[in-house]
């Protein structure tokens, strides 16, 4: 465990000292969510809601995706198919340690430096538009909400994981991993609620691991559903999940033995 | 001058040639940038539709002319993509030494920096924009001609001035060797023009007008095809591109003139 916190110590400083492209990333990130802001605030408009959310829940929606898609959506699937492509990656297979263990603890300093830069900024749109936020009175729909967000960007490791392992069969598996990250973008619920969608198209996409990666945990933080749906839709979360990381698993084996490497 | 246009045509029709070889090279990688690129763009019009079902206006807008800023957004970002897709890659053509080639070839660098790099899967995804946008205009009502011609030339000045923004950036790269997240910025903020200006607050409309013309790129055509771009406007449009296009020129010389090569 030592030399994954290690690792998570030393990412974490490799990303705090390239500062001028972490404030870079934030400033894009924040323009994406202004936009959106300004989007919904239009179609509310004079209206009391809008598909069923107030004012001030659609713009902690719009707010809490900023959050969400920092600490969610920073999986290493480019850095793996990169690595892989290189063959970089050998010096990892022989390494005693385990490579998703270790692409994990990357992955949360990468995410702990963007959350915490994305609250910073959440706080500063609130400030700015002065809007009123929803913020859950109850103790337990934060923790609900913790452990949703908890398993999403698990789910999301592991699904970018699974995709991008392909390269150990093709050198194309960018493009699979491309498409797949835009497709999970609208499906997740992360630049709309999926409300707005007609309802048949909703209940396919809920049949899908995507809406668990946003849509669901922000629901739950706005107290869309009640704590015992919100168990239920953590538990079919963690199926989700435990499934994801099941077939992650195979392919990766299956693309290790499948795997030779030559020269230094 | 002719024989120097020919020149020209006939690099940027080989680069394009060779670009396109490569691209079919790796079909299936290819496959996924397009189906990619197509799912972002169906997935945004569907969204506006739906958006539509609950409501008759946005910022004053119906949803025939929301489609239309939507895809002249669309029209002017992928034209510009097309053709500038070079500086996308400017911080490494100058890190691997390769911009030192471009400086002693008879072709000047500026061209070969921004211009020879196409990416022929944009020219593929411009072709359903195009249909789509024809969709838009067969449901607008008929308009003076005068009102098409402001159109066309708005969005040939949109694209110039993206060009500026690509010199500016390409720019950047020579003199710095850095910023490389400089074109992801412009990416994210351009997000922000998928909307018509007028449904942001008045700081953030007069910044995207005036401060990054994002606005100017792609709000000002459209507004100006439905007569609501007042002749004062129209003259700023381009005035702002008359003086933004010869200072990135110059930006571009001046840092040229600084570059001591950086390969070994």
């Amino acid at each position: 465990m030592r030399t994954y916190w290690v690792a998570y110590q030393i990412a974490l400083q490799e990303t705090l000292q390239r500062r001028s492209t972490l404030i870079m990333d934030r400033l894009g990130g924040f323009a994406v969510v202004v936009s959106l802001y300004a989007f919904w605030t239009a179609l509310i408009g004079d209206k009391a809601s809008f598909l069923g959310y107030t004012r001030p829940e659609m713009l902690t929606y719009v707010l809490a995706l900023n959050i969400l898609r920092s600490f969610v959506f920073t999986g290493r699937g480019w850095q793996l198919v990169g690595e892989i492509s290189s063959g970089k990656i050998s010096s990892y297979l022989v390494r005693p340690l385990s490579y998703h263990g270790y692409a994990l603890a990357l992955d949360f300093a990468q995410k702990t430096v963007h959350v915490a830069a994305s609250i910073v900024e959440v706080s500063l749109l609130a400030f700015l538009v002065q809007g009123d936020l929803f913020l859950p009175s109850d103790p337990a729909t934060w923790f609900l909400f913790a452990v949703s967000v908890l398993l999403s960007s698990l789910l999301f490791f592991f699904l970018e994981f699974a995709i991008s392992t392909f390269a150990f069969w093709t050198s194309e598996s960018g493009g699979p991993l491309f498409c797949f990250e835009l497709f999970l973008q609208f499906a997740a619920g992360a630049f709309f609620p999926l409300d707005v969608l007609p309802l048949a198209l909703r209940k396919a996409l809920e049949a899908t691991p995507f809406p668990y990666m946003v849509y669901f945990p922000v629901r739950i933080f706005l107290e869309k559903v009640t704590p015992l749906e919100a168990l239920r839709v953590i538990g079919t979360e963690a199926l989700w999940l435990v499934a994801v990381f099941a077939v992650a698993m195979t392919i990766w084996r299956r693309g290790v033995a499948s795997y030779s490497a030559e020269g230094g | 001058m002719k024989a120097v246009l020919h020149k020209y045509w006939r690099i940027w029709l080989r680069t394009a040639s060779m670009a396109m070889q490569a691209q079919l090279t790796y079909r299936l990688g290819s496959f996924g940038f397009l189906l990619g690129k197509m799912i972002r763009l169906l997935f945004f019009f569907a969204f506006m539709a739906a958006v539509f079902n609950h409501v008759e206006t946005v910022a004053g807008y119906n949803l025939v002319e929301t489609a239309l800023f939507f895809m002249t957004f669309n029209l002017v970002d992928m034209t510009a993509q097309i053709f500038f897709r070079g500086v996308y890659g400017a911080r490494r053509t100058v890190t691997e030494g390769d911009f030192d080639f471009y400086l002693v070839q008879p072709c000047a660098p500026l061209f070969r920096m921004t211009c020879s790099s196409v990416d022929f899967l944009d020219i593929v995804t411009i072709v359903p924009v195009i249909v789509m946008t024809g969709m838009v205009f067969a449901r607008l009502p008929v308009l003076p001609w005068e009102n098409y011609a402001a159109y066309a030339l708005l969005m040939l000045n949109g694209v110039a001035l993206i060009y500026a923004i690509h010199v500016l950036v390409a720019a950047l790269a020579v003199r710095t060797q850095e910023l490389e997240s400089a074109i992801w910025i412009y990416r994210d903020v351009m997000f922000m023009g998928k909307f018509p200006v007028d449904v942001y607050a008045p700081a953030v409309r007069w910044a995207l007008t005036v401060g990054i013309p994002i606005a100017v790129m792609t709000t000002f055509p459209a507004k100006a095809l439905l007569g609501r771009l007042s002749p004062a406007w129209i003259a700023y449009a381009f005035a702002i591109t008359a003086v933004a296009v010869p200072a990135s020129w110059l930006f571009w010389k001046d840092s040229v003139a600084r570059y001591t090569s950086s390969s070994s």
